[in-house]
């Protein structure tokens, strides 16, 4: 266990420096520079190229920021010039990810509960129901779903704040747009898994043997139908917790989400790569705890010895 | 088994803590707005995210709306109105180059220390200074030697800015500038900084509100998550005509959600989406911020067509502006066919504005087919091209407003003058690129001044200009331009660049389309919001609740 | 009861023609597939559906009097009418004309991107799952390696990077894309290698390349198409997204997540520009699904034969 979680660990390190490496050299193909002034003279561009270094080879501004970046420091946006990347990121995070776990929650509650209905209801009515709902949460765009529910529950019926960030009800809606898609997948795996489970051998033993329907599924099924959908909880919580751009914009929440997509169309080229890091480490880490939550809670998977 | 229990066990643990929710510090304060305890608070929303809190590398309108604020400069411009500020009073050389600036001794910083006439040379060195890198240096290249100091080519201390002792500050310029103190009176470009306190925080200069000191009639009391909170300076010279208590601005990209927020009592201010404006006839106050939309016409690219003067007439005539503004904004603009904002201040008194004064002859605003037609005929005979024959490409920026802008510009076009036209989509960084390298044909554009003067629009056309976008080169417009610099009458000034502008417009060098109107909706408790056409929008510094 | 003897009954002979024959026609997998995806009441309707779509953005527009881009002042925002079936948005181009125009490009990007995305991960994973080895353990690396790397600013930087338009937006969706395929067909084809037919096809002396074509593809063939059912409805998601931030589809083209995000600003006094668009997404991503479903439960072998 232990060797494997080491591996892993070299893997993610060795990943993180061929993204940091792509993503360098990649944002500086990217069409115009950081230097957003229509107003800007050839000397002030060029003072500001000579301030971040610009003036330098690649190969050795590539060098510095890895230099840097070994002490940890993802150096000033260049948009936001007198925040540092890291200052960005410790204030806006934690409302990313505050939205996203509640996001989560609502989400797998709710995803594994209709899942789990649709699949004792099979071909019924209440099935076609939350196929429906299913359907629904991974086939509206995120921009019609924020838009419409601010405008009914916020605007039209006035039952919860418009926007912001400023208590738990402030987070209903948001979190609801961010996680009807989640709780869509998750109740697609889950009732495809419960179908895949209810045709095992241990349950038509259990059946046999008598035991009640309901402790059937209580005891036998959701707990290996749940598997699968552990797999998809990597990437899905690494992208709800650092924030969603459209949803983050829409009820006006000071997150990552929001910078994460808008330093990309800045150029702002130190906050693109901080963002990046941070979520990558992030996506890489939660892989790892769902691969190894995985092999500790499923005997099958026995991944000491891969 | 024991596995499995580890499992449930971190299972556990782990739903623990989601439903517990991590201890997120709010965006705000939950109290009710202004008059529920009695405390006057003033609350608004911006679009734009502001990107710095440090005066000198200030580069947009929210930038300078908050420094406008917090900090105070030698004169206030209130709305055009020039205001004693630091400096009580001043005198101009009759040159008009030279400005000595006496200041109030009762001027202070938000930390009691007296603001010295220091503190003005040590932030304008700071701003020429190329190791600042400050984006909007330009705008001090009217002190005299602002340009050489900024090409690193003269040390900043030959920078035309000098204190005969602390209370008396002399300023020489390049060439005499009748909207000088205008100009310094709205730009954060030219507030006092302490060195001291800029020096002991380095890079982190006003990263958050401690990390600085105040010389405005506010002070930031916090500048964090995307919320600006101002609470009036107790050390300021002038601050019995404060009357808020605290003014709480948010960073709200979207706008309906703004207008959400304001109709559910969150905001005492808003803008309106151009589709609300409608519904909210009767109570929206319509103002022009300055900002004028038009597209550049590459005088000197690549498409022989666009050098071509009749033909870059006939798109202008051709080109139904009246109809462009229904279909690109709502009817929610001001059609224009003049390049400059017409709402500057004129010269004749203190009411007319430059639009009435300067009795341009322009294209007609419903457009006029029969002379594109003609001009288009022109056009053919000496290009030897059919118009059929000819492209024309529009290249855009990725926003929405842009891009339909274009798409109806497309439009008006194929169908007034049967050419074709194409429309390019680029990031706003390549958009500038292009400007820059004149990798367009006919590229967006929009302009907003840096003060009140017709100079900041027209100098675009200045050949030697680095924004010229357009490519125009015109030695009778250079020569105007020049000598409009240097000409202290201001009827005469006046009438120089009316000239300018009327040769730019007779040889089509841009496509005006429309001068932007806001429509905005204010509690009727606020009273005492100024809005100002350039520098910065909003001045709510002397903003009033009443009840 | 009555007695029953042997008078009771008549010796009627043996049919010896009738004895041999097989009484169910022989099907092939697919002739078994479809008819059974015929049977799916829900699969079928989705099917169908996305035919109706097809055939829709193909000849809609040709018969319809406005044309993409034709603009009217007086019909700006206009509702639903004789005139503009589908109403208009708010520069006043008719959205019947605009909802099947769009469609041809979001359809296309759905297809094409999937289709590339189907094909290059199967043909990587299909050859890493059987050869193995050197090259498996490779592709693996970069497999896990882009599995590690957050897709969206990658699709989002190289849509930058390589300027807008339909190409551009297929290649962004693809050079992360096919990372799901190519690991469920490694798995798969690592799993068939395995079985018996397989390993007596090698011991025969069937060249590699008959053993791909004859035994693997056909027994991954139908998850494949399954998982490329699904597949369309992300893409043309992903493009509703990057149009949603000003990367997607530029004009004259217009596809629905752009038809969707210039509706959603008119939410609260025009909804049917937003409605419209959404509906078709949906209804696409319903029908999309239901026959994915639908395919699976066609092609899966267990379930032939099945009623």
């Amino acid at each position: 266990m232990r060797k494997y979680i080491f591996k892993r660990l070299v893997a993610a390190v060795l990943t993180m420096w061929v993204l940091i490496t792509v993503v360098f050299f990649l944002v500086r193909l990217m069409p115009g520079d950081p230097f957003q002034n229509p107003k800007m003279t050839a000397e002030i561009r060029a003072n500001m190229e000579s301030y971040y270094g610009f003036d330098k080879p690649l190969i050795v501004q590539y060098g510095n920021y890895m230099k840097n970046l070994f002490k940890g420091d993802l150096g000033y946006s260049m948009k936001f010039t007198n925040k540092t990347v890291n200052g960005i990121i410790a204030e806006s995070f934690p409302f990313s990810a505050d939205l996203g776990i509640r996001a989560l929650v609502f989400a797998v509650s709710f995803g594994l509960v209709l899942g789990i209905i649709s699949a004792r209801n099979r071909g019924g009515k209440l099935d076609f129901f939350c196929v429906i709902v299913a359907v629904l949460g991974t086939s509206i765009p995120d921009f019609i779903m924020g838009a419409v529910l601010q405008y009914g529950f916020g605007i039209k019926w006035g039952l919860l704040p418009v926007a912001q960030y400023q208590g738990i009800e402030y987070t209903i809606l948001p979190a609801c747009a961010i996680g009807f898609y989640t709780l869509a997948s998750v109740s697609r795996i889950m009732r495809a898994s419960m179908l895949e489970v209810a045709s095992q051998d241990y349950i038509k033993t259990a059946r046999s043997k008598g035991v009640s329907e309901f402790r059937i599924t209580a005891k036998h099924q959701i707990r290996n139908a749940i598997m699968p959908v552990m797999t998809i909880m990597g990437p899905t919580v690494a992208s709800v917790l650092t924030g969603t751009f459209v949803i983050e914009s829409i009820f006006a929440i000071p997150g990552m989400g929001k910078y994460y997509v808008e330093s990309v169309s800045n150029n702002d080229y130190s906050m693109v790569l901080g963002m990046t890091i941070f979520y990558g480490v992030f996506l890489i880490f939660c892989n790892l705890v769902v691969d190894v939550l995985y092999g500790v809670a499923d005997p099958r998977v026995r991944i000491g010895e891969r | 088994m024991k596995k499995r229990m580890v499992a449930i066990v971190m299972t556990i643990a782990m739903a623990a803590s989601l439903v517990a929710g991590c201890g997120v510090p709010k965006s705000g304060n939950d109290d009710g707005g202004s008059g529920d305890s009695g405390e006057k608070v003033f609350r608004y929303g911006t679009r734009t995210e502001p990107t710095t809190l440090d005066p000198t590398k200030a580069n947009c309108i929210p930038d300078s709306e908050i420094q406008n604020g917090i900090t105070e400069g030698l004169v206030r411009n209130v709305g055009g109105e020039v205001l004693p500020g630091v400096a009580k009073e001043w005198e101009v050389s009759e040159d008009g180059l030279v400005y000595t600036f006496h200041l109030n001794e009762d001027a202070k910083w938000s930390d009691g220390e007296q603001i010295k006439a220091q503190d003005f040379v040590y932030s304008w060195q700071r701003l020429m200074n190329p190791e600042t890198a400050a984006a909007y240096a330009y705008i001090g290249e009217y002190i005299k030697n602002g340009v050489l100091v900024e090409k690193g080519k003269m040390d900043p201390s030959e920078l035309g800015v000098a204190a005969k002792d602390d209370v008396t500050l002399e300023v020489t310029l390049e060439h005499p500038t009748s909207y000088f103190l205008k100009m310094i009176g709205v730009q954060p470009q030219f507030v006092p900084l302490r060195q001291d306190i800029v020096e002991k925080y380095g890079a982190d200069f006003a990263a958050d509100s401690e990390k600085n000191v105040y010389s405005g009639p506010f002070v930031l009391t916090s500048s964090k998550n995307q919320k600006w909170v101002f609470e009036p300076n107790e050390n300021y010279w002038d601050k019995d005509s404060i009357k808020l208590d605290r003014v709480e601005l948010s960073y709200i990209q979207n706008q309906e959600t703004q207008l959400a927020m304001y109709e559910n009592g969150e905001l005492d201010f808003t803008e309106l989406p151009k589709v609300s404006v409608e519904k909210y006839k009767d109570k929206a106050v319509q103002y022009k911020n300055g900002n004028t939309d038009y597209f550049y016409i590459n005088c000197d690219g690549t498409n022989p067509a666009l050098k071509n003067v009749n033909f870059r007439l006939a798109l202008n005539y051709g080109f139904d502006r009246n109809t462009y503004n229904q279909l690109a904004s709502e009817g929610i603009g001001a059609p224009s066919n003049v390049f400059t904002f017409r709402g500057l201040k004129g010269v004749d008194s203190d009411d007319s504005t430059y639009g009435e004064e300067s009795k341009l002859e322009s294209y007609p605003l419903d457009g006029d087919n029969d002379k594109a037609k003609e001009y288009l005929a022109k056009a053919e005979e000496e290009l030897g091209m059919k118009a059929s024959d000819i492209t024309v490409e529009i290249t855009t920026t990725d926003n929405d407003a842009a891009k339909k802008q274009a798409e109806v510009v497309q439009e008006l076009w194929v169908k007034a003058l049967g050419i074709n036209v194409t429309i390019n989509q680029v990031t706003y960084a390549e958009m500038l690129q292009r400007h820059r390298t004149g990798e367009f044909e006919i590229g967006w554009g929009g302009w907003v001044g840096d003060y009140d003067d017709p100079y900041t629009y027209l100098e675009l056309f200045k050949t030697d200009c680095p924004y010229n976008n357009s490519n125009y080169s015109n030695p009778k417009v250079d020569e105007l331009l020049e000598a409009s610099q240097y000409e202290t009458d201001p009827k005469k000034r006046q009438e120089l660049l009316v000239q300018a502008e009327q040769i730019v417009l007779d040889e089509g060098a841009v496509l005006p389309q429309a001068e932007r109107e806001v429509y905005y909706l204010i509690d009727d408790d606020v009273e005492g919001l100024v809005t100002y056409y350039v520098g910065i929008n909003y001045d709510w510094r002397y903003v009033d609740i009443v009840k | 009861m009555a007695e029953l003897n042997r008078e009771s009954f008549v010796i009627r002979g043996k049919d010896t023609v009738r004895m041999e024959s097989i009484s169910r026609p022989s099907l092939s997998f697919w002739q078994d597939a479809w008819r059974r995806l015929k049977k799916n009441r829900a699969a079928f309707i989705g099917l169908c559906v996305v035919i109706f779509y097809t055939i829709m953005a193909v000849f809609a527009p040709m018969f319809s009097q406005y044309s993409l881009s034709d603009m009217d002042v007086t019909s700006r925002n206009a509702f639903i009418s004789a005139e503009h079936w589908l109403g208009c948005d708010a520069t006043g181009r008719d959205l019947w004309v605009r909802i099947w125009m769009g469609a041809r490009v979001s359809l296309s990007i759905g297809f094409i991107a999937a289709i590339i995305n189907a094909c290059v991960g199967a043909v990587i994973g299909g050859l890493c799952g059987f050869y193995g080895g050197k090259l498996d353990m490779i592709v693996m690396r970069l497999v896990d390696l882009l599995y590690g790397i957050p897709s969206l600013i990658i699709t989002i930087l190289v849509v930058m990077v390589l300027g807008k338009g339909i190409t551009p937006l297929i290649v962004a969706m693809c050079v992360v894309g096919w990372i799901g395929t190519c690991r469920f067909v490694r798995g798969e084809v690592y799993r068939i290698k395995e079985q018996d037919f397989v390993m007596a096809a090698k011991v025969l002396g069937i060249p590699d390349f008959k053993i791909i074509i004859k035994h693997i593809i056909p027994n991954i063939l139908g998850m494949l198409v399954t998982n490329l059912c699904m597949a369309i409805p992300g893409a043309i998601f992903q493009e509703a997204f990057l149009s949603y931030i000003g990367l997607g589809i530029t004009p004259p083209n217009c596809s629905w997540g752009v038809i969707c995000k210039e509706g959603i600003t008119y939410l609260r006094y025009y909804p049917h520009q937003v409605f419209i668009p959404a509906f078709f997404v949906c209804t696409t991503m319903l029908a999309l699904n239901l026959l994915g479903n639908g395919l699976r439960d066609a092609v899966d072998p267990r379930l032939r034969g099945t009623e």
